[in-house]
């Protein structure tokens, strides 16, 4: 992958664009019209249809910042470092959705907007984990950012299985593991996953442009600097 | 033999720094006073709120103690040297692992009497086992500290993130510690909570095998 941006790379970036826009138009059209009013929980039972694509968003995207850091490590190529930070950031977006989506639900659904329990306080950490990802990643020096960065990507995946299972492990989880819907409910989930999981990839892909526009700037930057003579400072002879 | 001249290097460094060694002891003490005076001083209960104390002054008290190994072999050129003789690098990180996990026993036995001391949970005979679920924490504290601080190595104020870091992703291995420790302390033994130790070796095993995969990377990194 060379550090200019082809023109195919900006037209595929309007038409995931495009396609996310008019996709979470219509999962928003589901989600008022579609779906029933829960009978316990009332209308916002909603909440859920941006609940749980962002948690799967989020699943996703640091599954991408992991596979990508071990094929950074693997190849040394820059732009597998890219698409490990730039998963990590638009992942880290959908995770604070699900942080603040799920007090809203909890406060109807469990009549308090936080708990100790175990899917919620191990997401906290995941969130803190991934949070910290980008503190190291902008702290340490550009010639290590992206090891590190990699090591890290590999590192922090461990919390991701934790997450998953935490209903499963621990006993007293308020979260159900299987949840009985309507297939009303049900188109209007899936209809709800496929819009943000395509808003997820069209955020991924302006984020990853960006990514490559900095490798380009500092291309020409090293070649500016290599091409250009040193300019004698001022007042000197 | 790398292993072992490596632990014996850190631990002389150590030794040298005994100033630092009397603070951060008198540190983990006073982190202990304060939270047994935040509890008390009719402690509701006694044995979960001693394992809390005992285990989070440990925490922080040994991300002290991590960082400052790594520094004091920066300022030496330790790192560098060591990288030079061409030595393996997961011999290397295991020499840098027994020294802080000794390093963190030698806190632990400190703060054990004391904080069973200050919150009366004296159970002389919680403290073969004791050290059993001790061992197993701190061999998983010392692993992924030690992966950890290589990282952060370069970093400013890498105290914080440090803890930042290396607290959410240690924490099964905190609440077996506190959950396991409340235990023996309580007098109900380790069975109602054993599901723990597994918990546990496995935090610990995924620290050793995670450094034997990336710690050559990391010191690679920080050249």
């Amino acid at each position: 992958m060379t550090p200019t941006i082809p023109r195919w790379w900006t037209a595929t970036g309007r038409i995931l664009w495009a396609a996310a826009l008019a996709g979470v138009l219509v999962s928003l059209w589901a989600v008022r019209y579609l779906a029933p009013v829960e009978e316990q929980m009332g209308v916002v039972q909603k909440i859920f249809y941006v609940h749980v694509p962002s948690a799967m968003a989020t699943l996703i995207g640091f599954g991408v910042t992991f596979g990508a850091s071990i094929a950074y490590l693997a190849t040394k190529q820059w732009y597998w470092d890219a698409i490990a930070a730039s998963a990590c950031e638009v992942a880290l977006l959908f995770a604070t959705v699900v942080l603040v989506t799920g007090p809203l639900w909890a406060r109807s659904a469990w009549n308090t907007w936080w708990t100790w329990e175990p899917r919620l306080t191990s997401f906290l950490i995941l969130w803190l984990l991934y949070a910290g990802y980008h503190v190291v990643r902008a702290s340490v020096s550009e010639s290590s950012k992206r090891a590190i960065s990699s090591v890290l990507g590999i590192i922090l995946f461990v919390n991701l299985p934790i997450v998953w299972k935490a209903v499963e492990w621990w006993r007293g989880s308020l979260h159900p593991q299987h949840v009985v819907m309507t297939p009303e409910m049900r188109t209007t989930l899936l209809l709800s996953m496929a819009a943000w999981l395509v808003f997820l990839a069209a955020a991924f892909q302006t984020r990853l442009r960006l990514e490559w526009l900095r490798e380009a700037a500092a291309e020409l930057e090293a070649a500016a600097d290599g091409a250009t003579p040193a300019r004698p400072a001022e007042g000197r002879p | 033999m790398t292993i072992l001249a490596v632990t014996l290097k850190d631990l002389r460094l150590h030794a040298r720094d005994f100033r630092f060694l009397a603070t951060l002891a008198l540190f983990s003490l006073s982190l202990t006073l304060i939270l047994s005076v935040a509890f008390g001083p009719l402690f509701r209960d006694p044995a979960k709120e001693a394992s809390a104390t005992l285990w989070a002054s440990l925490f922080f008290a040994g991300v002290l103690g991590l960082t400052r190994a790594l520094d004091l072999e920066s300022e030496s050129g330790g790192g560098d040297a060591l990288r030079l003789t061409g030595a393996d690098p997961y011999a290397i990180f295991l020499g840098k692992m027994i020294a802080n996990f000794l390093l963190l026993w030698a806190l632990y036995l400190l703060l054990l009497p004391v904080t069973a001391m200050f919150f009366d949970v004296s159970d002389l005979a919680m403290f073969p086992p004791g050290a059993g679920i001790a061992a197993l924490a701190l061999l998983g504290y010392a692993a992924w500290g030690t992966l950890f601080a290589a990282l952060a190595r370069g970093i400013k104020a890498r105290e914080l993130l440090l803890s930042v870091l290396l607290f959410p992703t240690l924490i099964p291995l905190w609440i077996g510690a506190v959950k396991l420790t409340n235990s023996l302390w309580s007098g109900a033994g380790v069975e109602p909570v054993r599901d723990w130790f597994k918990i546990m070796v496995v935090v610990d095993v995924l620290g050793l095998a995670l450094a034997g995969w990336l710690y050559e990377v990391i010191q690679e990194a920080g050249e």
